[in-house]
């Protein structure tokens, strides 16, 4: 019996270590050019405030130093 | 009713232009031709303004001796906002750099530049005088002097644009000219609120150093991050007029929002040859001018409070 354990508790720490390589290794979220906004409830010294949290919106033009042509 | 955000893209000016309007869908003819005449005064611009056109109305006012040249309208306006431009920052802005320019390596179009050693600008001085004379449409240069307009010429142009765009659509809810990244935009995007600006990172240009919010007015930006040239590309094209060559100190790039694209070059031009803390001064002495400065180590400064977007948005207590 105890030999069933410890194959049942073998899985689940192997599954555990999978899991947190998966989340630790994760790739980069790309960069996104699509306009989006979440609204969150923050709650700042008991009152409630709403509060929105813009994602990246794409640009109508760059300013750098002009490129050679 | 859904709008757009009406584009063209074109080369002119030595790099990659471009002009949008807002329109919407039974806007699209006059949103063409608003497009049309921001190129045709990009062209004409670059007619009268470009060192690198023999035939350009600056290329014979320099090849002048010092007399008096007929010249366009254009480039009259353009040395009058180049003289004010020196006026207002003390001579750190100097539009008659070019033979420092020159002796230094860009001698021509950039594309056809040769990687020599530099030279030293021999018998030059700064603050060379320059006579306008808007009765006649003409201009002289003190003998031996030469200018390079390339401090202002993008921004003076993108202005002259996207005025042109107004011209030929006065009912355009609104317009951008981009000139390489020198631009001028007035009005509302297609989707209202303001224009979003990205300042390419100069250390990492995949990438954005921040986004600019803006109405109206003016964007440009200066760096050394391009444009280099010389032994081993070590020479950059933004001259000290205290020596006469490339300056040491200075930013990798510097992004100046102004309320019109001539202020915002010409400072964006200063500031490439300042070391931090006079930027910092150079634009507190300005309140109207905001700037992002990118040194080449160590973060970004911000200088005034340029617009910059945040992450977060307080909308409203609940």
């Amino acid at each position: 019996m105890s030999r069933v354990w410890t194959v049942v508790l073998s899985v689940w720490a192997m599954l555990a270590i999978v899991a947190v390589l998966a989340w630790t290794q994760r790739p980069a979220t790309p960069f996104s050019q699509a306009s989006g906004q979440t609204v969150v409830v923050k709650t700042v010294h008991g009152k409630r405030q709403l509060v929105v949290l813009q994602t990246a919106a794409a640009p109508h033009a760059t300013t750098s130093t002009s490129p050679v042509r | 009713m859904s709008r757009l955000l009406e584009r063209i893209e074109f080369r002119a000016v030595g790099t990659t232009c471009a002009a949008a309007v807002t329109a919407g869908p039974s806007d699209r003819l006059r949103a063409k031709e608003a497009l049309h005449a921001a190129r045709q005064e990009v062209a004409a611009c670059e007619d009268a303004l470009s060192r690198f056109d023999q035939r350009s109305d600056l290329s014979r006012l320099n090849a002048a001796g010092g007399e008096w040249t007929p010249v366009d309208g254009r480039l009259l306006e353009a040395l009058e906002l180049a003289l004010r431009a020196r006026d207002d920052t003390g001579g750190l802005f100097d539009p008659t750099i070019l033979p420092a320019l020159a002796a230094a390596g860009y001698d021509r179009s950039f594309e056809l530049v040769e990687h020599r050693a530099p030279a030293r600008p021999i018998g030059w001085r700064a603050g060379a005088a320059i006579e306008l004379d808007g009765d006649a449409g003409r201009a002289r240069l003190e003998r031996g002097a030469a200018v390079d307009l390339g401090g202002i010429g993008k921004g003076y142009a993108a202005g002259r644009a996207l005025d042109a765009m107004r011209r030929a659509w006065p009912q355009m809810p609104g317009g951008l000219v981009d000139l390489g990244g020198d631009l001028a935009l007035w009005g509302e995007p297609p989707e209202s609120g303001p224009w979003r600006i990205a300042v390419v990172d100069p250390r990492s240009p995949g990438k954005s150093a921040g986004t600019l919010l803006l109405r109206s007015g003016g964007v440009a930006t200066s760096g050394r991050d391009v444009r280099r040239f010389g032994p081993g590309r070590s020479l950059h094209h933004l001259i000290d007029p205290a020596t006469g060559e490339p300056a040491v100190q200075g930013p990798l790039a510097v992004t100046v929002v102004g309320s019109d694209p001539v202020e915002a070059e010409a400072h964006a031009t200063v500031l490439g040859i300042l070391p931090p803390r006079e930027a910092a001064a150079h634009i507190a002495a300005r309140p109207h001018l905001a700037a992002l400065y990118v040194p080449s180590e160590g973060p970004p400064l911000r200088l005034g409070a340029p617009p910059l977007a945040t992450s977060r948005h307080l909308v409203k207590a609940a």
